[in-house]
């Protein structure tokens, strides 16, 4: 898809649901999920018409503005607070129970296990089920495409231990 | 690797790819968000559109149905009439989008809130048992000599502004029937429903602009068996509301306020922030406030009230910082060299939440509550100070 450049609406419907879900694997509740989300495509509109295909695919383009934003939160407010329960074991912060009935509930506790992942562990599995390719996954996290796929299978063991050790 | 574990971490992949295509965001949430990018267009292409042909960019927009174009073309034709109030929502699915601004958006591309103030109509709190409190000084005398000696953090750049739809009779109908109370009476002038069913009476009323009240119930049992000697208040009213399915859905913090045989337990509401914690809910007058469930020992009459469940929307606005706060609040003081004119000492602030009337919607939105002494003439009053929390330029002015 490189050279290609879609118009931006496009590129919202199609991957709204993608860039949101990638947040959410990573963030507490689904509050900060959708604020993370709504300024990573208020940021996407107004870069978009500084966009070069030609370097980048507009869906790997718009997942590292995702990847940039997550990070900003954590750094902002969310790190700390984040360390503290997973260190602690504690569950994630519950959301609103309206929301939570918009989220399929037998999967919420799947993405906190891959929240309390390490960061490089996590990023490249919810990069990887967001749909990107490995060599994508690479390129976004700074490494080669081989790379990549080791992080995400020693993130996949961690996250099967962790799931196990819970169920234990 | 064995086999086993290889179908361990398939199985575990195939799980991963079904939470990460299932993890979607609220329905609305697509709809709002394309209104904020919306909204953020220079002014000037808006306007073209508008003028040629609007409705074929939207058509290319992705899934916004045709209440959300409604909304975008108010957004964009009616930019001189986003005051206080002045927009209109098509039904719920209208939602918060359109008065709402992104994170880092300018002023002018959203609309504004009306402010949040104590009551004009300062009904003093009656407690419980009767008599009547002193209210305490809302309005600060002028001039003042004010100071402040406390301490508030408050680290937030945005906060939610949470919005509802004034319900209908029609709402309120749903309300009784979920407590199996059917079906509804001629209404109490200014109710919008009242209900009996046996020895249960309910009415329920709409909001209210001064003081400014949300919608709310108040059910009397007259034939409960709950009794409040002897047993511990709050078990008891939790096991009430439980009976009736209005635990609150939102956080609270209880406490018990007892006269003579009466004894009342406050469901207070918070609000949980993500970033501050959980704050609490005030009224006009400043006070922490939810469910109340009164509870007369011996007497089989229990008596209810509180807001009415309602569905909130929530919006992020920017916020000012804690030392804002309170150099607003010290900017209005006068010089401290005149000792003849009264000296407020503030020596609390906490981050509140308060509900702010906007007619056929209303908000809950934070704000700083200041706290104090007002000593005049020799004569000490109870002293509160309310600071809204959003950006002055997001609220009405």
């Amino acid at each position: 898809m490189v050279g290609d450049r879609p118009p931006f609406e496009d590129l919202y419907r199609d991957y709204l649901g993608r860039i949101y879900a990638y947040v959410r694997a990573q963030v507490s509740t689904s509050a900060d999920a959708e604020d993370i989300t709504a300024q990573v495509f208020m940021n996407a509109y107004q870069a978009y018409g500084r966009f070069e295909a030609r370097n980048t695919s507009p869906v790997a383009w718009l997942f590292r503005i995702a990847r940039n934003a997550t990070t900003d939160h954590f750094r902002a407010y969310g790190r700390r607070e984040r360390l503290r329960r997973t260190i602690e074991h504690q569950p994630m912060a519950e959301d609103d129970p309206s929301r939570m009935a918009e989220e399929r509930l037998q999967y919420r506790a799947l993405l906190a296990h891959v929240a309390r992942l390490p960061e490089r562990q996590r990023d490249s599995i919810a990069l990887r089920h967001s749909g990107l390719s490995f060599e994508e996954v690479g390129v976004l996290m700074s490494c080669s495409e081989d790379a990549a796929k080791m992080l995400y299978h020693r993130g996949l063991k961690a996250l099967r231990d962790s799931v196990a050790k819970e169920g234990a | 690797m064995s086999e086993e574990e290889d179908l361990d971490l398939l199985a575990l992949q195939r799980q991963l790819d079904d939470a990460f295509q299932t993890t979607r965001p609220r329905p609305a949430f697509e709809d709002e968000l394309w209104l904020r990018i919306q909204s953020r267009r220079p002014i000037w292409q808006r306007l073209r559109e508008s003028l040629s042909g609007l409705v074929e960019g939207f058509r290319e927009a992705p899934a916004v149905p045709s209440v959300a174009v409604a909304i975008a073309l108010i957004v964009i034709v009616g930019v001189g009439i986003l005051t206080r109030g002045g927009l209109h929502f098509a039904g719920s699915g209208g939602s918060t989008a359109a008065l709402a601004p992104a994170d880092n958006a300018g002023p002018g591309s959203a609309a504004r809130l009306p402010a949040p103030a104590f009551s004009q109509i300062a009904s003093p709190t009656v407690p419980l048992g009767g008599g009547v409190k002193a209210s305490p000084v809302l309005t600060l005398p002028v001039p003042s000599v004010i100071t402040w000696t406390g301490r508030l953090n408050v680290t937030a750049a945005t906060l939610p502004v949470f919005r509802y739809q004034e319900p209908t009779s029609a709402d309120a109908n749903q309300f009784a029937v979920s407590l199996g109370i059917a079906p509804a009476i001629q209404p109490a002038q200014g109710a919008l429903g009242t209900y009996t069913e046996d020895a249960l009476t309910l009415v329920v009323t709409g909001s209210t602009p001064q003081p400014a009240r949300e919608p709310s119930f108040t059910l009397t049992d007259s034939k409960s068996s709950a009794v409040a000697s002897g047993s511990d208040p709050i078990v008891v009213a939790t096991a009430y509301l439980s009976s009736h399915s209005l635990i609150p859905t939102w956080p609270y913090q209880v406490d018990v306020q007892r006269s003579g045989a009466t004894v009342r337990v406050r469901f207070l509401r918070l609000f949980d922030l993500a970033s501050e914690g959980q704050v609490s809910l005030i009224n006009g007058v400043g006070d922490p406030y939810g469910i109340e469930v009164d509870l007369v020992a011996g007497k089989p009459t229990v008596v209810e009230t509180g807001p009415l469940p309602l569905s909130l929307d929530a919006v992020s606005y920017p916020v000012i910082s804690g030392d804002q706060a309170v150099r607003s609040v010290l900017s209005s003081s006068a010089p401290a060299a005149n000792s003849s004119i009264p000296t407020v000492r503030l020596t609390k602030a906490e981050l509140v939440y308060v509900l702010v009337w906007a007619g056929d919607h209303s908000f809950y939105e934070p704000a700083f509550l200041f706290s104090g002494t007002l000593t005049d003439h020799g004569v000490t009053h109870q002293a509160r100070v309310l600071v809204p929390a959003v950006a002055p330029p997001f609220l009405s002015p």
